[in-house]
């Protein structure tokens, strides 16, 4: 299926948190590859390490062992992702259109130069005309919406997710996916994604990572071949139940 | 699969002037209610002395207050604007200092967890001290003016500066951290960027404080440590049992607050803008 060559390679991952109690395995020892375009998600129940396992790859924890490599070279998170919290996080004293430039700023790249992309960005996300509104005046799916251009306005080659749309309330999440699939789509950027909804992770992805319960290993990853572009028509098909059964047979829910 | 697009979501982008025309409303109903229990108080304050015909030297009324201040007495001829200026000055030179000095030494304490931990409790120290107390020590070391008025001034006014500022540059969302940290932004744009904004609505709490603060300081240096000011009347005025010149006093010294808490309260309103929309209740 891929002829083409790892955007980012990640070999017998481990993480071990140090507490009190003695040594907590965070991440068992995980292994898997993403290629350019690619869109995985990461399912596995709460507390298996989805989100140490992104904050690791974003620079933001340090691994115990094991490698995280694009090509071959070791990568710089700064450049090379964008990250998208469960929480928008937007900055409240900043203009919509300043919080998606935030990541410029503190790249020190000349701002002049992408307050354009920031706008097609907003645009992009469904937002143009709200880019001098302050995020209080904006509702919950909208900011994340604008965490969604924050993370792009770098170019960023890989989207980190983790669990974006969990805050928000299940129309607005059906409604986001969509979205997102348009974003991922236009943007032509490779997404990793981490959730709990099996369902959403199914419907989005092409790979779908299963992990097990703490320390976790990784079950399977299950190539996702439903036809896109997706609709929610696609939800309702027996593939998607067949897919979604596999995934539930793997976490042992049957 | 546009058509899925812009759906719930309002996407008319809310009026802002609507919301500030609300809010300026809104505060302006707020203190006429307050400026009618104001006048109340002054007329209820007015009808009891001349119905209990309390001596003015015990409690003079409103009036006669207003009248020392307009219309000097022979037997108490203070030079009032000479007075009044003076006290402004102080005041607003302890306040602005006091808030200067306040939010850099806690921006420093906030920067360096080290420092924190050695100055910090010397803070608590210094600030439980009665400055009744050691406000004569000041002036035997510094001499009377308006600049030992404002170290007196400092001394009650910095604490609720320093702790609220260093508060409000701590508490930032450690989620909000991992998002500029994974961008490898250093601990200066952390600080400019996060922390110092994050830090203003706290900021402006500890000002407010330190407004009224401000005036404790100036006022009790002047009883101390001076020759001109209200604080000085205030004493001067008691020495003779010449009360109405104290409650005039009084009443500027409490006039004077309440335009400095209002113009902190304005210059929070312009520094900090988004808060002008927040959702209303």
């Amino acid at each position: 299926m891929h002829g083409n060559t790892p955007l980012l390679s990640i070999r017998e991952l481990k993480k071990v948190y140090k507490t009190r109690e003695g040594e907590l395995e965070a991440l068992g020892s995980v292994t898997f590859d993403i290629y350019p375009q690619e869109f995985v998600s990461i399912v596995g129940p709460s507390g298996c390490g989805k989100t140490t396992l992104l904050k690791i790859i974003a620079g933001l924890l340090p691994k115990t062992s094991g490698e995280i490599f694009v090509d071959k070279k070791q990568f710089d998170p700064s450049r090379e992702v964008g990250f998208v919290f469960q929480k928008p996080l937007l900055l409240p004293w900043r203009k919509v259109i300043d919080n998606v430039l935030l990541p410029i700023e503190i790249l020190k790249l000349d701002k002049r130069n992408y307050i354009e992309k920031a706008r097609a960005l907003l645009e992009l996300v469904g937002l143009s005309g709200f880019e001098n509104n302050y995020p209080n005046e904006l509702s919950g799916g909208m900011q994340q919406r604008v965490s969604i251009a924050r993370a792009l306005i770098h170019d960023p080659k890989l989207i980190l997710m983790d669990e974006p749309f969990g805050a928000l309330d299940a129309l607005t999440r059906e409604r986001m996916n969509l979205e997102l699939l348009r974003i991922w789509s236009e943007s032509q950027k490779t997404i990793l994604f981490v959730t709990h909804g099996i369902q959403e992770a199914i419907f989005l992805s092409d790979r779908v990572i299963i992990l097990s319960a703490r320390p976790s290993r990784m079950i399977k990853a299950l190539d996702i071949e439903l036809p896109r572009p997706r609709t929610m028509e696609v939800r309702s098909s027996a593939e998607f139940g067949v897919y979604s059964l596999e995934v539930y047979r793997c976490l042992e829910l049957t | 699969m546009n058509h899925v697009l812009k759906s719930t979501d309002s996407l008319t982008p809310p009026s802002r002037l609507n919301a500030l025309i609300r809010w300026v409303t809104r505060s302006i109903q707020k203190n006429l209610n307050s400026i009618f229990v104001v006048l109340g108080f002054f007329l209820l304050w007015e009808a009891a002395v001349w119905v209990f015909r309390i001596p003015p030297f015990i409690l003079p009324a409103p009036s006669t207050a207003l009248s020392h201040l307009l219309f000097p007495r022979a037997e108490a001829n203070y030079r009032w604007s000479y007075h009044i200026s003076s006290t402004v000055l102080a005041i607003s030179l302890s306040f602005v200092a006091t808030s200067t000095v306040g939010i850099l030494i806690a921006i420093a304490l906030a920067w360096s967890k080290r420092l924190k931990e050695i100055i910090l409790p010397a803070f608590v120290f210094i600030n439980s001290l009665p400055i009744i107390a050691i406000a004569p020590i000041i002036l035997l070391w510094m001499g009377y003016g308006v600049f030992t008025n404002m170290v007196i001034a400092f001394l009650v006014g910095f604490f609720p500066v320093v702790i609220n500022t260093i508060t409000g540059l701590e508490a930032v969302d450690e989620d909000l951290l991992d998002l500029v940290r994974y961008l490898h932004a250093s601990k200066l744009q952390v600080f400019l960027k996060i922390r110092i904004p994050n830090a203003l609505p706290y900021i402006f709490s500890g000002l407010k404080i330190c407004s009224t603060m401000s005036i404790v300081g100036a006022i009790v240096g002047e009883f101390i440590a001076s020759d001109r000011g209200l604080g000085y009347i205030i004493i001067n005025a008691q020495y003779s049992m010449n009360t109405p010149p104290i409650f005039s006093s009084l009443i500027l010294i409490s006039l004077a607050g309440a335009l400095l808490f209002t113009l902190v309260s304005l210059l929070e309103r312009i520094l900090m803008p988004w808060t002008a929309f927040e959702a209303e209740p």
